[in-house]
């Protein structure tokens, strides 16, 4: 029933002109037969009228040159048959004259008033199936899953309504405009890249030439947003002026398609968002299950060895020793266990910086505080320019940045060397360097020094997971940054980070 | 303080192995402890034991501790010492906000457990003696009924907001003030957000009474959280 339907878009084909000619000179020769038997009873000007009545309805029904090949036979067949003397076509009265011309001229009037009618009334007829077809297309999109449904949809009604092959180009995530058609042996243009891409950059439909030579029309599919793809339109048993004719009825319909396309776009932005949300809590759930889990018995360890040093009476020395040997070897692993979940939180995204403006001499100040006695044999000197600017940081993180290099300068270097922590202004970054006095780093592993887990040669006789260095980059990164590692020429190791410098807050003056 | 001059601790934690060294630390500093496991005993208790100190675990199975803490500040003073993982940060300063008045971080040692707890048994204790106008710590005296702050006995000009900061500071002995305490405290409630304010002035205060500004003694910075002026 729809096929039926949406088959008449197209203009029934025409017969010949000749056979519409042949036609209209039949269909008067037959009128001139009929009439014959009845020129002893009827006026001439009655039988003028069976004449005309022939040609209106030749024009109603085969069109205008039927009607007027009609008109002129008429008057050639009213002249040979019923005006004296009969069979000739002399005229004795020169009256008839006048009737011959004004049969003539009512007679093409009323050819071109019928053909006009006729075609008026296909074209009214034409445009209520276009909009049939176009609302039924609109309703199939609008409720199609998929941009292979859509495809279906579009390469359907073009196909019913138009004869039409039509093909859907929308571009990769690289921005190359690729085919999306699932089925190769589905009907489809071939299309050319430029040609296609002119359209989807230009936003306007391009005319041109498939390699079979058949016209094609690349139409942009126009969303609210953005050009979504391009529709690319051939049809071999059409003329070009054809396809030039339907080009509004097949950018609309393009209009449609691109809406289709935008919205399962949204659909499909509004899951994956969901499903990231989602993997997110469940991360960040295991991480701080995790957590506790590895914190609760470590907090335990730690106490509960510790707590042994202060029992009355005291326990031998040996005993003293050992319990204070696990204190280390618990708060070392919980040192290890806090490292791992760090690098895991900041790898999975999971750490949103608290960045506030503060001078960066405060935090320094409260990591050497922090490690506390592990840095009891390295005494720590800080040399920062009187006029370092207030840094935007997370003053938590960059505090275990400090830390960990704190740390691993004093882990390297002899007991009794210094630690020197030198600030220096950059021309859009503040450096902050921690040296000490060991071996430095060995030769040529500079670059490697903050891959996660890689670890000095000649380190393993140190204990430490290789992960600090790693979080202190990712750290260093998250703020925009950069850190670098380095033997200083006296001798020593040296790792030096950047903080952006920025707009500092202003700070009003206090009025007195 | 409760009978025969034993204070009364309160341990709040799920962790039996916690709680076990804990009490042993805290019977060392000669209390007596009562233990909780859940927020919901621990507030009974709270009420019906009226101890001298709570040590309370943040992370509890059966709630926040934050919780816990604004419940008892409509009726109690206790000093509230907690304990917290270090990831949270915002825990902390919320559970600060909400009346504690220190923290430790998971694993902590027992020496640093006993040193806050003598820390907040003391200021407890002194709540009820007349107070003095002195304060001193380091080489400084600040002299509080005069409004003079000296350091190895010459005078020292202070702002005014430098020396309203430094009088909130004193003011709470060895407890963690948050930023935003501070900053409603000294600059008011306008200011809250203005933490870069906070962090200049301390600087101020370092460099005019700290031995070494960069590694302050009594000033000290609780990264993330807040500043604790340490007599």
């Amino acid at each position: 029933m729809r096929h039926d339907h949406l088959s008449k878009i197209r203009p029934d084909r025409p017969l010949p002109v000749w056979q519409r000619a042949g036609l209209a000179f039949v269909s008067c020769a037959l009128t001139s037969l009929l009439a014959t038997p009845l020129l002893g009873h009827l006026d001439e000007a009655n039988i003028v009228m069976l004449f005309l009545l022939t040609v209106l309805i030749l024009a109603v029904s085969l069109g205008r040159t039927a009607g007027v090949v009609a008109a002129f036979c008429s008057v050639g067949f009213f002249d040979f048959f019923f005006v004296a003397p009969r069979f000739s076509m002399t005229v004795a009265d020169g009256q008839y004259l006048i009737t011959f011309a004004v049969m003539l001229a009512t007679a093409l009037i009323t050819a071109h008033l019928a053909a006009g009618l006729r075609r008026q009334a296909e074209i009214a007829a034409r445009r209520e199936m276009q909009t049939h077809a176009l609302y039924e297309m609109a309703r199939d999109l609008g409720g199609a899953l998929s941009l292979e449904q859509v495809e279906e949809i579009t390469r359907r009604a073009l196909l019913t309504s138009f004869g039409a092959e039509a093909l859907l180009l929308l571009p990769d995530p690289g921005g190359a405009l690729l085919p999306l058609s699932p089925d190769p042996a589905a009907p489809r243009p071939a299309t050319e890249g430029p040609l296609a891409r002119m359209a989807f950059d230009g936003g306007q439909p391009v005319d041109g030439t498939d390699l079979t030579g058949r016209p094609i029309i690349y139409l942009p599919l126009k969303a609210p947003m953005r050009v979504r793809g391009v529709l690319a339109v051939t049809t071999s048993d059409a003329p070009a002026g054809q396809l030039r004719e339907w080009q509004a009825l097949f950018g609309t319909m393009a209009s449609l398609v691109a809406i289709a396309v935008e919205r399962l776009h949204y659909v499909e932005v509004a899951q994956s968002t969901q499903i990231e949300v989602v993997s997110e809590r469940l991360r960040s759930s295991i991480l701080s299950a995790l957590s506790h889990d590895l914190r609760t018995p470590l907090t335990a360890l730690v106490g509960l060895a510790d707590s042994l040093t202060l029992l009355k009476p005291p326990l031998p020395e040996v005993a003293l020793d050992t319990a204070q040997a696990m204190h280390e070897q618990a708060a070392r692993l919980a040192g290890m266990v806090g490292n791992l979940l760090d690098m895991a939180r900041l790898h999975a995204g999971q750490v949103q910086l608290r960045r506030e403006w503060q001078p960066v001499e405060e935090v320094i100040g409260a990591a050497i505080k922090l490690l506390g006695g592990s840095l009891a044999e390295h005494p720590v000197r800080v040399a920062l320019p009187a006029d370092l600017p207030l840094l935007e940081f997370d003053a938590v993180l960059i505090e275990r940045v400090l830390g960990n290099l704190l740390e691993n300068a004093a882990k390297y270097s002899p007991p009794g060397s210094p630690i020197d922590i030198v600030g220096r202004r950059l021309e859009r970054a503040v450096e902050i360097r921690v040296d000490d006095h060991g071996q430095g780093f060995p030769a040529g592993q500079t670059e490697h020094l903050f891959d996660i887990f890689v670890r000095g040669e000649g380190a393993s006789l140190k204990p430490g997971t290789g992960l600090g260095l790693a979080i202190c980059r990712a750290i260093v990164d998250a703020h925009g940054g950069e850190i670098r590692g380095e033997n200083r020429p006296a001798g020593g190791g040296s790792v030096a980070f950047t903080l952006p410098t920025g707009q500092p807050p202003r700070i009003e003056e206090e009025t007195p | 303080m409760s009978e025969a001059g034993q204070a009364c601790v309160l341990v709040v934690e799920d962790e039996r192995q916690i709680r076990r060294f804990i009490r042993l630390a805290l019977e060392e500093e000669g209390c007596r402890v009562h233990e909780a496991e859940t927020l919901a005993q621990g507030l009974i208790d709270a009420g019906a034991c009226k101890p001298d100190l709570l040590i309370l675990d943040l992370g509890l199975p059966d709630g926040n501790g934050v919780d816990l803490i604004r419940n008892l500040r409509h009726w109690s003073d206790l000093p509230v010492l907690v304990l917290s993982a270090r990831t949270q940060e915002k825990d902390k300063i919320e559970a600060l906000d909400a009346g504690a008045d220190d923290y430790l971080t998971k694993p902590f040692a027992v020496g640093e457990l006993r040193a806050r707890l003598r820390a907040l048994l003391r200021r407890r204790s002194r709540s009820g003696e007349a107070a003095s106008p002195l304060v001193e710590f380091g080489k400084v005296t600040v002299d509080l009924s005069r409004r003079l702050v000296f350091r190895a006995g010459q005078p020292v000009h202070l702002t005014p907001i430098e020396y309203r900061l430094l009088c909130t500071l004193l003011a709470h002995p060895g407890k963690v003030l948050t930023q935003r305490v501070l900053l409603r405290e000294v600059w008011g409630p306008a200011y809250i957000e203005s933490s870069h304010y906070l962090r200049v002035y301390v600087g101020h205060l370092r460099q005019k009474l700290e031995d070494d500004p960069a590694q302050p003694a009594h000033l000290l910075t609780e990264t993330g959280v807040g500043y604790r002026f340490q007599p």
